[in-house]
């Protein structure tokens, strides 16, 4: 880990931060959404904070045209040349993301009430598999809920250090039990 | 033991000894003691000095609402804290404690005097008495008076503590956990309803915590606590927290929690906050926050063992601490009766029971009579003496107006009860209206504005049995509002203490009422004269008797004050209490540390501080940082003795020479992709873009809709559809937000989208003649010959192997290019120049030498040598406009009758005559410099510096007409000389650019 994510504190959260992926900003009239449902393989979700995946691809739905896709790193090719593919028929922005934001996991028994310190949404409106743009602090941040204490936070790359070190302040705080 | 603890009465752990320390004195109290019920335990009723007149104090409560025993605590180094209530700090090994407001002692204080000096210093004082002569007013009287004013000592440490903030979500909110609370959180839990209650003590209960005779449920009242505790603790959907403060009451349901975490901990442990603020958003909040007892308004109310009735019972029943061996009662409500019966049956003696009424329940009388208590019905206090404790009061009969003979009682502590005040604070906060009771003369919660309920004492309700029922109907219809329907549960009361009283305004006196030191805000010392006082010199509103007189407006918000001062008040107006109106209160309800406010935001996280890839790199080569909004950018790379200037020029002349390298990944990128990017782009920048071919960039200039620069930066098509445009560091967020607006309400036709890509890239600038030299051996699939690559395109291709975006821009007026890389690889790639660049020199620079070597060239910076009202004219850009253009943002503004008027300030370039003068940046231009002053300034310098390639310094500057005075004088008057300026063009160096072009 990098020398400037290094903290010393400890808690009973399990804080990392996620290995390179693929990511990609989707921008596309709902109206082709059939159309790039069908190049990629599945259903391109509607309603805004829901997920979809294939093998490949997951899917989350920001806002009525926009959709944050994810995956692995090494496939960032295949999906940029699938959607040039698709281009002339469903107009779209597809852009390469994956280094705008860094993903911190934040696992474990006391990961919402982590989340909490300072993040202002309702989490138990928040159901697993769902994803939501937020802010973390100052910080805006996609906030992935991937199981019941169990969440992501996707926020851009030189805000990243600033919210690692509060959520290990704040989780040397929930290893006091106070 | 000491001395006024009864053995094994309370709730305080009598086998758990605590030792803390009062004025340099150690004290020993029990586990469960707040500071005050400690020290009274030893018979110090002594704890501070008022705040105008110096005048000795004692606890007058036992809880949040106490005016007068405010201490400084301390634990250690950093942890000072000003105006701690004692009435509220719990005790724990170790703890620090010292009174205010004396000096050299509390028991001998010089600021007695302000006592003696009373008549002088009424209310409003220091707007008559200070008026003469004028002079002395700022040196003499107002330092005076602010050395004099002020509690406490303000702490000049860093606060050595940390502090916390979460936000929670719940459906039902209880503020308030005494028996309506309680009652409120049992029958909301039922529902199934998420529920948070909270309570600013150390334990829930509020007032049962002081009752402890009565039987709820059949069992005693202190057992029936702790079950509930226990079954409360256990209910998954429901939270405790006890000293936890509601503080405010915010829009929406949102309220603010103050938690007090370990300020009644010995050790704390290391990483733990000493408060959180807690953010919650509750669906329907239940308000049962009691009501605040009211003192008697009479001379000499105000003395050491003068109390609050309800304040001496809590220090009896809950800490098992008499507050002295002789009281006498004087009261206008039942409850202080009930008072008077738990200290005698304690084995106080209790002197008489004043009560200004004529008639009680039989029941009271009866139970004074098996007590012998004598009973002085009809009777009003007149006077108390004593100085540093009360030692007798002076009591007289009433028949109507008229007042008998005096009696004198003797007593060591005289406790008092002029009725309840139902607590409105947070009701007040939602702007909820409150309505008069004209029958009991108090104010009671109306109109809401909220979702909330109110319930018990919090309404006006008073007796246990009444909150509990009360409370349960509240939190039952705050289960119906969230969804639920749920029975209130019942509660069965035995040795319920029902009962009632009068209000009163200051009390009758045979003597006379304008020497009575009769107090209403004992933080304030606003006494009832004051508040006549005021009403004779004009006041009429309660606002403005406030105001005049500072009642109400001590830390306490006039907990104990506000409805005697209006009692009083409308008594003088001779108008209804609701015509002379309540003051607002505003949170918080208690005072509450900026520490807790500020939350994690303190040190480094008081704000972010952005650092991009090649920061470390930086830091690692002693880079000098400055603050570019929220970035942190190098500003210069100094070498061993060089100082900033040094460091510069070397720089500045390296990239003149051989080759720089710079950071300019904070630059903001925006990527502009879809069918109509074209049209998009063409409406917001200013310049022609039809003719940009894929592979080219061109400078872009954004305006505002009036006209004048905005942004500026760099529009690069990299596809048919497609273009990232780049904005300003400070420029990224807003200029993407502007593009936004447009595009979503302006033009939402448009089949266009943006994404933000300033983080997805590092971008590395090399400028220098030898750059090519470098970057081309590092790149296998393009061709970065002038020929193929000229100024002003841009490719994707691999460096090093890594992918990269490659523009041949400059901002230096040098042979340059920007590489963008993946954010990932910036520092790798930054290493690899650094490496391969060693063999021409390359020398990284900083912020300072890019504007340096921008100035050189005449390259503005927006926000800079602009000011939000310089017109690409003004700034003699008009190539940057498209002519043919039908549209975009700003055009119709540019032919506006102002901004083609002559005399307009435009950029120009200046050389001062003397060449070794660096101008001031900011500093005024004047034409001519006899003129008297003021003179006319017709301009200012806007970027000014050394240039180390020309040898002389050179400034940019906005002049009235500017254009039009190429080689005039004129002249900046500056401290202690004028220096003469000729005005030039703005480009000083390499005219026609053909550096940028080899």
């Amino acid at each position: 880990m990098e020398k400037s994510l290094q903290t010393g504190l400890v808690g009973p959260v399990s804080l990392a931060i996620e290995a390179d992926q693929g990511r990609f900003n989707l921008r596309v009239a709902r109206g082709n959404r059939s159309t790039v449902s069908e190049t990629i393989g599945f259903d391109l979700p509607v309603d805004i904070g829901a997920k979809a995946q294939n093998v490949r691809l997951d899917a989350l739905c920001l806002g009525p045209d926009e959709w944050v896709l994810h995956c692995d790193d090494g496939d960032r090719h295949v999906v940029v040349a699938d959607f040039a593919k698709l281009y002339d028929q469903a107009p779209h922005s597809l852009v390469d993301i994956s280094d705008r934001e860094r993903s911190i996991l934040v696992m474990g028994e006391g990961a919402s009430t982590l989340v909490s310190t300072g993040c202002p949404i309702d989490l138990r409106d928040m159901p697993v598999g769902s994803g939501k743009r937020t802010i973390f602090d100052c910080a805006q941040v996609v906030l992935h809920r991937d199981g019941k204490e169990h969440f992501r936070m996707e926020v851009a790359r030189s805000f990243a250090e600033h919210v690692w070190s509060l959520l290990n302040i704040a989780n040397a705080e929930l290893a006091t039990g106070l | 033991m000491s001395l006024y603890r009864i053995r094994g009465k309370g709730r305080v752990d009598h086998a758990r000894s605590i030792t803390f320390s009062f004025d340099g004195h150690r004290y020993t109290g029990f586990e469960g003691d707040t500071v005050a019920s400690a020290l009274l335990a030893h018979g110090v009723h002594l704890m501070g000095r008022s705040f105008k007149y110096h005048r000795p104090r004692g606890p007058m409560t036992a809880g949040s609402d106490e005016p007068n025993a405010l201490v400084g605590t301390r634990r250690g180094e950093g942890r000072f804290e000003p105006n701690t209530r004692a009435t509220v700090q719990e005790i724990y090994e170790g703890l620090t404690t010292t009174s205010q407001n004396r000096w050299p002692m509390l028991s001998l204080d010089i600021g007695t005097i302000n006592d003696r000096l009373s008549p002088l210093l009424a209310a409003g004082f220091y707007y008559k008495t200070f008026m003469w002569p004028k002079s002395f007013w700022d040196r003499v009287y107002e330092p005076m008076i602010r050395a004099a004013a002020g509690l406490g000592i303000s702490p000049n440490e860093e606060d050595a503590d940390r502090y916390a903030t979460r936000y929670l979500h719940c459906d039902i909110l209880v503020v308030g956990a005494g028996p309506a609370g309680l009652a409120a959180a049992l029958t909301a839990a039922r529902s199934g309803a998420e529920t948070v209650l909270v309570d600013e003590q150390s334990d829930i209960g509020g007032t049962l915590l002081t009752e402890d005779a009565i039987e709820i449920d059949g069992a005693p009242s202190w057992n029936w606590l702790k079950a509930v505790r226990a079954k409360l603790d256990m209910l998954e959907n429901v939270r405790v927290m006890t000293r936890t403060t509601a503080i405010g009451y915010y829009h929406q349901n949102m309220v603010g929690l103050c938690e007090k975490v370990t300020d009644h901990l010995t050790s704390p442990p290391e990483h733990a906050p000493r408060e959180r603020l807690w953010r919650v958003r509750a669906g329907r909040v239940v308000l049962t926050q009691g009501a605040i007892e009211k003192p008697l308004v009479f001379d000499g109310n105000d003395r050491p063992g003068v109390m609050l009735a309800g304040a001496a019972q809590t220090y009896l029943n809950r800490y098992g601490v008499r507050v002295g061996d002789h009281a006498v009662i004087a009261t206008s409500h039942d409850s202080a009766w009930y008072a008077a019966f738990d200290l005698a049956d304690a084995g106080i003696r209790i002197g008489a029971i004043v009560d200004t009424r004529t008639d009680v329940d039989r029941t009271l009388m009866r139970q004074a009579r098996e007590r012998e208590i004598d009973c002085l019905m009809s009777h009003t206090v007149t006077g108390t003496t004593g100085r540093r404790r009360v030692k007798s009061v002076r009591v007289n009969p009433v028949a109507g107006d008229t007042i008998g003979r005096p009696t004198r009682l003797f007593c060591d502590t005289l406790l008092m009860c002029g009725g309840w005040t139902p607590s409105l604070h947070l009701f007040s906060h939602t702007q909820g209206s409150l309505e008069w009771d004209a029958e009991a003369q108090v104010f009671l919660p109306g109109k809401k504005s909220e979702a909330c309920h109110i319930a018990g004492a919090g309404r006006g309700l008073w007796g246990i049995a009444n909150a509990f029922t009360d409370g349960a109907k509240a939190g039952a219809a705050a289960a119906k509002a969230e969804g639920v329907k749920v029975q209130p549960r019942g509660f069965m009361c035995r040795k319920d203490r029902p009962g009632g009283g009068v209000p009163h305004k200051e009390l009758p006196t045979d003597r006379n009422p304008g020497k009575a030191r009769a107090f209403i805000d004992f933080q304030n010392d606003v006494t009832a004269k004051d508040i006549r006082l005021a009403v004779r010199e004009g006041m009429r509103s309660i606002e403005h008797v406030k105001r005049y007189t500072t009642t109400g407006m001590a830390t306490d918000q006039g907990k104990m004050a506000n409805m005697n001062s209006l009692m009083i008040a409308s008594d003088a107006v001779g108008k209804e209490a609701p015509e002379v109106g309540l003051t607002t209160f505003r949170p918080p309800y208690t005072p509450t540390t900026f520490g807790a406010f500020a939350g994690y935001q303190n040190g480094v996280h008081f704000e972010v501080t952005r650092k991009t890839p090649i920061d470390d790199w930086a830091e690692k080569q002693g880079a000098v940082f400055e603050l570019v909004s929220n970035w942190r950018r190098a500003w210069y790379f100094p070498q061993a003795g060089e100082d900033r200037h040094r460091a510069v020029a070397r720089e500045c002349k390296a990239v003149r020479h051989s080759v720089g390298i710079f950071d300019a990944s904070t630059l903001g990128k925006i990527e502009v992709v879809g069918p109509d990017a074209l049209t998009f782009l063409n409406r917001v920048y200013t310049n022609a873009l039809d003719t940009l071919a894929v592979g080219r960039c061109r400078y872009g200039l954004l305006l505002g809709e009036d006209g004048f620069i905005r942004d500026d930066g760099i529009v690069s098509r990299i596809g048919p559809d497609a273009y990232n445009v780049t904005t300003t560091t400070g420029g990224a967020a807003s200029v993407l937000n502007m593009m936004e607006d447009y595009l979503q309400t302006e033009w939402p036709d448009l089949n266009v989208w943006l994404t933000s890509t300033s983080e997805q890239w590092a971008t590395i600038a090399l400028n220098g003649p030898n750059v090519r030299k470098l970057l081309a051996p590092l790149i296998d699939d393009a061709d970065v010959s002038n020929k193929a690559f000229p100024h002003m395109s841009v490719a994707d291709c691999k460096i090093a192997g890594i992918p990269a975006r490659l523009c041949r821009v400059s901002f230096t007026g040098e042979l340059g290019y920007e590489v963008n890389v993946p954010a990932r690889y910036g520092r790798e790639l930054w290493e690899i120049l650094w490496q391969k660049g060693q063999q021409y020199g390359i020398c990284p620079y900083g912020t300072e030498t890019m504007h340096v070597l921008r100035g050189e060239k005449g390259y503005i910076i927006v926000g800079q040598d602009t000011d939000g009202t310089i017109t690409p004219g003004d700034a003699g850009m008009e190539w940057a406009i498209g002519t043919k253009k039908t549209d975009f943002i700003g055009k119709r503004s540019l032919s506006r009758p102002d901004i083609v008027a002559s005399g307009r300030k435009q950029l120009v370039g200046l050389l001062t005559d003397d060449p070794r003068l660096v101008l001031e940046e900011g500093a005024q231009i004047v034409a001519d410099p006899g003129q008297s002053i003021p003179m006319e300034m017709i301009g200012h310098v806007t970027s000014a510096y050394w240039s180390e390639t020309l040898g002389r310094s050179i400034a940019l500057a906005v002049v009235q007409g500017g254009h039009d005075r190429m080689g005039e004088t004129l002249h900046i008057p500056m401290p202690g000389s004028t220096m003469s300026v000729r005005v030039s063009d703005t480009t000083f160096f390499d005219p026609n650019g053909n550096r940028l072009k080899v």
